[in-house]
């Protein structure tokens, strides 16, 4: 693997950057040992410094978004905390521990170089591999393979898959940026790491990452310069497949086996117990969205979370939070969502180097597609597998890991942010 | 921009990357948000009604508690009908864990309720919260279902909320078959299905309450949602304008005339206030047990056994169909002579006619090529109008219909109100049944209807234009509804009587009352006469339509009014098809008549005044004179009025023939017997028909006996027609017989 070799010696293509870090890294510690009206003045640049600072708009979404989320997490979460663990405040006393440390790794990471993440990109995606790996071998008690619970902390090797497969193609766009038309610098890494990745995924099963890792490998390839002749190709296998699929009625399959995908309303209870309990949550998502209307039954009104919804803190969020506050409220938030996207593929836009600007392009990315394919999720046009709803889904190793990915698109907007000065 | 990045690869690479990156941003916010919107669109906004309707069902849980139905009341407030507390069983059997718990609870309920064991545990094993296992439980089943759930909270206490009881309502009739036909009955749902109970349902029924919870989806109410509670509303009471007490005394005659004259096709009594057109009571016989009112006779139970299996289901609800049927209002037939009330008083009423009027009658009438005969065929020769209504003479009636003319025989006809449903309110009023439906009619047409014949009337609308005759020519809406009353008391509706239209003047109806009265005083009990009463009426005998020509099925009526100075009741009785030996209105209707009246008219404290003929066969109570010394006893009974006749030698007497409180003619034979021994004494009862009054007096007193007499009027020479005791039966010395007289001739009209 000849190129890889290549990435170590080339590192110095981003040396300017580095050495702005290192800068400012060498006028840190030697503000330390000077007076104190240096420091004043220096203080003034270094967290929303202009220059050098990161972008507070995007810091501001951000924290929009992660208010929002929680209370509406909170709200969606009371009941079956208070049926199942006896405490209304179970999830919501968690998820605020965990997003106080995700914005305290949030606020470290975005004064961190990202730079020194090439020398990751190997590593993180045969860590990713491997833990993909591993959860497969560890028990679990319902057959499902998503999770590894360390202590009570549960981890999710896709989301660490998601974050390492685009650490990787950012790098090797960066690497490879003057070969990227060429299928073997953009085809063939595609199929390997997809391939690899959705065999691992299927193993879980974990439907919904396949097709988000699946997205997130095109979106990554399709910036990095791969000709658009190959993702039409693409697009067309694919056409093909689902037409054949959809004519020999292998989709139709498929769907029922994929807990009644596509069929939530078709069932009832008499006729098809089985199939009725298997599409029970998407239903009952359904049945929640509908209930919310133009206005929606008020903030914590919800009926549908009372038991009906079942995990109703998780995936299926956003269910209640439309039967809350109605289609007007879920299109604001939505709204949101898109200005988070926008400003973080843009302020990447700006960053100085190749990487910066696919990296930033990417963890931005995939907000926006996880918020789009959750939506689809509870809306029964995506098979019901496990894609969180980010800042509204419960969940701590991923509450953490997008503040994390948030402190990423930060220390890129500082270096973006130079040009302006 | 292909030659910039030849020139520039760094520059053109830069710039495919922000084009893409456009690219990419307008594919997630416009493809992905965009179809997300829309898909939140579709889902929120136009399929959100339905999924919300769908959510509802899922969540709220609605209990319906049921009203009690409201009670009938006949005019005095004794019940009719009532519903009592009974309870319904249901269990929630989804809170049911092992085999071994469902077994036990299935094979208890199964004993407790006398229900089949195998399809309670069937029941059991359901995964519901809401399983019906009996209804309409009374309250001794309800005790035990109380004690077995205590019992099994007990054993299991996860089991307590598994069995509930609901309320629920059973109707009772206390009075069982007594005007079957106006009350009707209710289905199992509570539901009126005939008579009041059907026409008055929205009243009775009130309005079932809600409870409406909110529910999590473990069927346990949710901690922060609603309750919403509707108290269920009793439905409306009803009171009739039936007096139990006439409607009894009705029904007790209207039996015996079915069985004494072999009647095939039931008969009808309608006892109508003249004045208000209350209904007092209305009979169809052979009524029905409201309390069971599936249950077929089984002499029609065997018939149907009889017929083909295919034919068997449809045999048995045409049967049902048939006894539920109000023949007072939804049969029509000929009203025949009954009639002629009526077009006499068209007659006087447009003066076509008057007192001074005579009538001859040859026997028989010819128009056109129809030959009319009179009943007499010898012909009634020349007759005043009184005697032409007291004959029952045909040919004198057509007549009376003759110079009226067919279009005011009509517009008097619709004026009588035949033409149009009375309006009563019981469900199943029958339409008549004219010549033409324009009411045009040809000369024989008016010819026969002039009599009552060839046109079709229901027994309501005859009895309503009987009591417009009596009442001074006011044709009223019949009713069996006084008052509606709800839960609380307040009064809802009451009926007024309602005035359709006067028909015929006062003058006219007065001198109607006055014939009629005498056209009975003439025939005696053949023509409805009660002693120390003044009554009007007329006889009919009609001939039915038959399928099979040649057989000859007869209507015997009579309608008739009292007192006949101041009307206060109309009755019509009515026998469809008498098979037994008379089949005249006045030898089988007639005497019914007497029978019902005589003892109406006493209840409705109508004072009898008896003329100087009359007292002699006015009746006494027997004093009781058991256990008197033998002297003081004698005493006694002379005193009130009695001749007396000891038997025996003992001090006291030890018993009395007539007993105590029975009836007997004044001056009539009590015996008292003083021991034991004396009263193997028996009497053989004599022929007492074909005799006049004092015959018969002086035969039963020969023998010992007691007569009630009864038909006898002083202007008519009267001849016994009938006896209560059958001649050669075996009767203790002193026995009352009664005896029925009619008129020397009857009128076989």
């Amino acid at each position: 693997m000849a190129p890889f070799v290549q990435v170590m010696r080339e590192a110095d293509i981003n040396k300017v950057y580095d050495e702005q870090f290192n800068d400012r890294r060498d006028r840190r510690e030697a503000r330390s040992r000077r007076d104190a009206p240096e420091k004043k003045r220096k203080l003034k640049q270094k967290l929303f410094d202009r220059g050098m600072g990161i972008d507070l708009p995007f810091l501001l979404i951000v924290l929009v978004l992660l208010i929002i989320g929680m209370i509406m997490m909170f709200s969606a979460s009371f009941p079956n905390a208070y049926y199942n663990k006896h405490d209304s405040y179970y999830f919501i006393k968690r998820q605020l521990l965990f997003a106080v440390i995700g914005l305290a790794a949030m606020i470290g990471i975005s004064f961190f170089n990202y730079n020194k993440l090439h020398k990751l990109a190997i590593p993180g995606m045969a860590v990713a591999w491997g833990l993909l790996v591993l959860v497969l071998i560890i028990p679990s008690p319902d057959g499902v393979k998503r999770w590894i619970g360390i202590g009570s902390f549960n981890v999710q090797p896709s989301e660490i898959a998601k974050l390492a497969i685009i650490l990787f193609l950012a790098h090797w766009g960066s690497m490879f940026y003057d070969k990227m038309q060429y299928a073997k610098y953009s085809v063939l890494p595609g199929i390997v790491i997809f391939g690899i990745t959705a065999v691992l995924l299927i193993a879980e099963p974990h439907y919904s990452g396949i097709v988000i890792t699946g997205i997130l490998i095109v979106v990554m390839l399709y910036v990095s310069g791969m000709k658009v002749k190959y993702l039409l190709i693409g697009a067309a296998l694919l056409a093909v497949l689902i037409a054949v699929a959809w004519v020999t009625g292998i989709l139709t399959y498929a769907m029922q086996r994929m807990d009644g995908w596509g069929q939530a309303l078709v069932y009832t209870s008499s006729e098809n117990t089985e199939m009725w309990n298997a599409t029970w949550q998407t239903r009952n998502s359904l049945y929640a969205i509908g209930s919310g209307g133009l206005f929606g039954l008020g903030l914590g009104n919800s009926r549908q979370k009372y038991l009906y919804l079942p995990e109703s803190q998780n995936d299926f969020v956003f269910a209640i939070v439309c039967e809350e506050i109605g289609y007007i409220g879920a299109m604001i938030i939505l709204l949101i969502f898109a200005l988070l996207v926008w400003r973080g593929i843009t302020l990447s836009l700006r960053s100085k180097d190749r990487f910066g600007k696919l990296l930033g392009i990417g963890l931005s990315s995939q907000i926006g597609i996880q918020v789009v394919l959750n939506i689809l999720v509870i809306t029964d046009w995506l098979p019901n597998t496990g894609i969180s709803l980010p800042f509204f889904s419960y969940g701590g190793s991923s509450l953490i890991m997008l503040l994390a990915q948030m402190g990423l698109i930060l220390s890129i907007s500082r270096t973006a942010n130079i040009e302006k000065q | 921009m292909a030659k910039n990045r030849e020139k520039n690869p760094q520059k053109g690479r830069l710039q495919l990357l922000r084009f893409r990156t456009t690219i990419l941003i307008l594919v997630i916010l416009i493809v992905g948000f965009g179809a997300v919107a829309v898909r939140l669109f579709y889902l929120q906004l136009i399929q959100g009604p339905e999924l919300q309707e769908l959510a509802v069902d899922q969540q709220l849980v609605d209990t319906k508690l049921t009203a009690k139905r409201g009670t009938i009341y006949d005019c005095n407030g004794k019940i009719l009908a009532q519903s009592a507390s009974v309870w319904q069983v249901v269990i929630a059997p989804a809170y049911i864990e092992t085999d071994e718990q469902r077994e036990y609870i299935a094979k208890n309920l199964s004993k407790i309720l006398d229900l089949d064991y195998d399809n309670v545990l069937e029941k059991v094993k359901q995964d519901s919260y809401y399983v019906i296992v009996k209804r309409k439980i009374e309250s001794d089943e309800r005790e035990k279902i109380l004690k077995f759930s205590e019992k099994l909270s007990d054993k299991y206490t996860k089991l307590s909320n598994v069995i509930t009881l609901f309320d629920d309502y059973k109707r009772y009739y206390p009075y069982n078959k007594l005007a079957s036909s106006v009350i009707g009955f209710t289905g199992m749902d509570d539901q009126g299905l005939e008579g009041v109970e059907y026409k008055y349902d929205d009243y009775l029924t009130g309005t079932p309450g809600r409870i409406i919870t909110a529910r999590n989806a473990n069927q346990t109410d949710m901690p922060f949602q609603y309750e919403q509670n509707v108290d269920a509303k009793d439905g409306d009471s009803i009171k009739l304008t039936i007096d139990e007490t006439i409607q009894s005394i009705a029904e007790k005659y209207m039996e015996q005339g079915v069985i004494d004259n072999d009647v095939k096709n039931r008969g009808v009594c309608i006892i109508m206030d003249v004045n208000t057109a209350a209904i007092k009571a209305m009979v169809t016989t052979d009524g029905y047990d409201l309390n069971s009112p599936y249950e077929l006779s089984e002499d029609t139970l065997n018939d149907i056994a009889q017929l083909p299996k295919k034919k068997r289901a449809e045999a048995e609800s045409a049967a049902l169909g048939k006894k539920w049927r109000n023949k007072a209002i939804a049969d029509t037939y000929y009203p025949g002579s009954v009639f002629k009330m009526c077009t006499a008083s068209m007659g006087l009423n447009e003066g076509t006619i008057s007192d001074n009027s005579t009538f001859y009658c040859a026997g028989s009438v010819t128009i056109y090529d129809h030959t009319i005969s009179c009943h007499d065929t010898d012909g009634h020769g020349t007759q005043t109008l009184f005697q032409a209504i007291t004959n029952s003479c045909n040919p004198a009636f057509i007549a009376i219909g003759d110079s009226l003319g067919p279009e005011r025989f009509y517009k008097y006809y619709q004026a009588f109100g035949f033409s149009e449903p009375t309006g009563i309110d019981l469900p199943g009023e029958s339409d008549d049944l004219f010549f033409n439906e324009d009411g045009s009619m040809s000369e024989t047409d008016l010819a026969v209807a002039s009599f009552g014949q060839n046109f079709s009337i229901t027994p309501i609308q005859m009895v309503t234009a009987c009591a417009a005759v009596a009442n001074g020519g006011k044709v009223l809406q019949p009713y069996v509804v006084s008052s509606i009353t709800d839960a609380d008391g307040n009064v809802v509706r009451t009926t007024d009587s309602m005035v359709k239209r006067q028909v015929i003047s006062t003058e006219v109806s007065r001198q109607m009352c006055d014939y009629l009265e005498r056209n009975t005083a003439a025939g005696g009990m053949n023509n409805g006469y009660i002693a120390g009463y003044r009554v009007g009426g007329k006889t009919g005998t009609s001939e039915k339509l038959t399928d099979s020509e040649g057989s000859e099925d007869y209507i015997a009526s009579f309608c008739g009014f009292a007192p006949a100075d101041k009307p206060q009741v109309a009755c019509l009785v009515f026998f469809d098809t008498p098979k037994g030996d008379f089949y005249y209105g006045s030898q089988v209707s007639a005497p019914v008549f007497v029978n019902i009246m005589s003892e109406v008219l006493p209840y409705l404290e109508v004072q009898a005044e008896y003329s100087e003929d009359e007292k002699q066969y006015v009746d006494t109570i027997a004093g009781s004179y058991v256990g008197l010394t033998t002297d003081k006893a004698k005493e006694q009974a002379e005193s009130d009025g009695f001749t007396v006749t000891v038997k025996g030698e003992g001090k006291k007497v030890v018993s009395q023939i007539p007993s105590a409180a029975s009836k007997i003619p004044t001056g009539g034979n009590v015996v008292l017997y003083t021991d034991e021994a004396s009263k193997k004494e028996k009497v053989t009862v004599p022929s007492l028909v074909g005799y006049s009054v004092s015959t018969v007096n002086s035969i039963a007193s020969s023998y010992g006996l007691n007569v009630s007499i009864s038909g006898v009027s002083s202007s008519a020479s009267s001849v016994s027609t009938s006896q209560s005791i059958a001649e050669g039966e075996q009767v203790d010395e002193g026995t009352v017989i009664s005896v029925e007289f009619g008129g020397s001739t009857v009128v076989h009209d």
